[in-house]
């Protein structure tokens, strides 16, 4: 099974979960229909199309995914660095999570450096960019926000700083 | 109307907005000549910043984005032949030619004064249209508005390039994540996983700027230190040109530049087709009507005058749709539809009879940003060009830092940043599996609105038949069930030419609708 199958089945999991869930749903005697009957033809079609997207892919009848008639051929590119893209989520994702302990400031001074430092490694005057880049990020959006336009960021329940 | 708009003109050209405004249309240009940073994005990066602002500030600076954004993208299109947004790609393919002949300046000016005219011819398009087609609206009941958004919606994912099948999905996912919260009838908690938060629905403004931000730059960090290096030569250029040659130039074309604004104009009221296929299309016909149509592609006038004035134009179209009926036109105005509901707008119908400040306000921002955008350009546009040279090292930092704060500032909770965080994810795995995103947005935001429609018809009678039965209704379903067919139609026809051809190329990310 190919990719669009294995993507065709986990909707269809996820249709199948969540119908369940509807059906339990409160049905009101008083009125034609409930909570649940918009849901319930909402997942319903996303079985079919779970299913249509299945049976194209185990028919072998690729859909034009990608391929776009007519076009001529890309010229050979290098591969794309999904390492870098992990890396990038995973330090976006501890940014997240660290903004309600450490706080804005903090935590975006920091984010900002690491993600620089990630993308492209600093040689040794670069270091001098990549922090002045992180603390302008920091300080400057904090007072542009909160000092004049009075929008609050997150404040550090570790740090009991903005 | 035109007292009223009259009066809002010199509201706007008040400071307190007329700042906003000018502001706003800088960062759309500066957005717009940064290949990668779409005007969409541009539009998030600015969307916190309106959290502070009346709502008629925040709109002025927004649509300032749009317009700025749109003739934004030409600098880059012309002096490095790359498309700053996808709006200026058909731009590339005279814009460019004409700068290496040694005439920089004449391609720049060319586009940017067709950006000029063909938004203004645009504007009258919005002003003069958007009240009539409000009230035709108006005489809208559920069984119609419900057949307008499942056409809307069935029009986005059917024109969807790559599979038909996975444009529908990606509409219905839309639709589920609207169904995760509270039913909008009774309140009843549904599909919430017993979370609180998610008692009243994951909020949308999150969810949009997730899916397209992440999709956008991911791609980015997926190419980061492996682009060979463009020639900056073409920045270094003199950009000096007499411009009333320039504007003659352009009157001396009246046939191509009011057709390519016609296009641009249909075009932007057709929900989520977006710029890019403006300014495609305005080029398209511009070479099929010409006499010398061998002499598209090698940097002649009308290579550019057609699409930059179609791609302004859309802009006026796109917030038609908006201010008459509550459907975004593309991604820019999703963005621009978040910012309103924030500050207790309901676009559609009732916008211009209930708000006619605001919305005669919106007018003339959008007015009034074609004129600044020009004085811009005249005072800056050296300066804007070093701009895009900044290293992707620090821009994606620094736009990712502008999400949180886009997401956080909603409601100040974390919430919402862990929905950005999560959609963001989805976003990016939507592209990899080659999802589009546009219906999914679509979905997303007219969700709500198709429940509440649906279920107030069939309260009101039971009776199935009368959504065909009713006119409006009826015609707008036989739409739909015509866009699915033609597009079915155009799918296999693509099919049949790629087995003849069988080329294969990379998967793209949808930049805008």
């Amino acid at each position: 099974m190919g990719r669009d199958g294995v993507v065709g089945l986990l909707l269809l999991l996820i249709s199948a979960i969540f119908y369940l869930q509807a059906q339990a749903l409160p049905r009101p005697s008083l009125v034609p229909i409930g909570p649940g009957f918009y849901p319930e033809i909402v997942l319903v079609c996303l079985a079919i199309f779970s299913l249509l997207l299945i049976a194209w892919d185990f028919l072998g009848r690729r859909t034009v995914s990608g391929r776009l008639p007519g076009k001529a051929p890309a010229k050979p590119t290098a591969p794309p660095r999904y390492g870098m893209v992990l890396n990038t989520f995973v330090i976006f994702s501890a940014y997240v999570f660290a903004l309600p302990l450490l706080g804005y400031l903090l935590s975006t001074l920091l984010f900002v450096g690491v993600l620089q430092a990630l993308l492209k490694p600093p040689r040794a005057k670069e270091w001098v960019l990549l922090a002045t880049v992180a603390l302008a990020t920091a300080f400057v959006t904090y007072w542009v926000f909160e000092g004049y336009l009075h929008v609050l960021l997150p404040r550090g329940r570790w740090t009991g700083l903005p | 109307m035109l007292g009223q708009l009259g009066a809002s003109i010199l509201y706007v050209l008040q400071p307190h907005t007329l700042i906003p405004l000018a502001v706003g249309t800088l960062a759309g240009i500066v957005g717009g000549a940064i290949p990668g940073i779409t005007i969409t994005m541009t539009i998030i990066l600015v969307l916190p910043f309106t959290f502070g602002m009346d709502p008629l500030q925040g709109l002025a600076a927004m649509t300032g984005v749009y317009v700025g954004g749109c003739a934004g993208g030409l600098l880059s299109a012309c002096l490095l032949g790359i498309p700053g947004t996808p709006s200026a790609i058909a731009t590339t393919f005279d814009g460019f030619p004409m700068a290496r002949k040694g005439q920089p300046g004449r391609a720049v000016w060319l586009g940017i004064w067709a950006s000029f005219w063909g938004g203004l011819l645009g504007g009258l398009f919005l002003i003069f249209a958007t009240l009539p087609l409000a009230k035709f609206a108006m005489e809208f009941g559920p069984w119609e508005y419900f057949s307008l958004f499942i056409f809307a919606l069935s029009m986005v994912a059917g024109l969807t390039e790559r599979s038909l099948t996975k444009g529908f999905l990606s509409g219905v996912i839309g639709l589920l994540v609207t169904v995760i919260g509270s039913d909008p009838i009774m309140a009843v908690p549904r599909l919430n996983m017993g979370s609180e938060y998610l008692r009243g629905g994951f909020p949308f403004l999150p969810i949009l700027i997730g899916i397209f931000a992440f999709s956008q730059i991911m791609s980015d960090v997926e190419k980061i230190g492996t682009e060979t290096l463009e020639s900056q030569q073409g920045l270094k250029a003199s950009l000096a040109v007499s411009h009333l040659k320039v504007i003659r130039e352009i009157f001396t074309r009246p046939v191509v530049l009011l057709w390519s604004t016609v296009i641009g104009i249909l075009i932007g009221v057709l929900p989520a087709i977006g710029g890019s296929a403006a300014n495609i299309m305005a080029w398209d016909q511009a070479k099929k009507i010409s006499k010398h149509p061998e002499k598209f592609g090698t940097g002649i006038p009308e290579g550019i005058i057609a699409p930059e004035s179609a791609n302004n134009a859309n802009v006026g179209g796109s917030l038609v749709t908006i201010m008459a009926f509550g459907i975004p036109g593309d991604a820019v105005t999703a963005v621009m539809l978040g910012a309103m509901i924030i500050h207790g707008i309901q676009p559609g119908p009732l916008f211009i009879v209930t708000n006619p400040t605001i919305a005669y306000g919106l007018f003339a921002a959008y007015l009034l940003a074609h004129p600044v955008m020009i004085g811009l350009q005249l005072v800056g546009v050296r300066l804007f060009l070093r701009v895009v040279s900044v290293p992707k090292q620090i821009l994606i930092p620094v736009v990712l830092v502008f999400c949180v704060i886009g997401a956080y500032a909603l409601n100040n909770i974390m919430e919402n940043v862990y929905t950005l965080l999560l959609f963001g994810v989805i976003g990016y795995l939507m592209v990899k599996l080659q999802f589009p995103l546009a219906p999914l947005i679509l979905g997303v935001i007219l969700g709500d609105q198709i429940e509440i429609n649906l279920v107030r018809a069939i309260m009101t009678d039971s009776n199935p038949w009368l959504f065909l039965t009713r006119p409006i209704s009826g015609i707008l379903l036989s739409l739909s069930l015509l866009s699915i067919i033609l597009a079915l139609y155009q799918h296999r026809r693509s099919l049949r030419r790629e087995m003849e051809q069988e080329v294969p190329v990379a998967a793209e990310v949808d930049e805008e609708f």
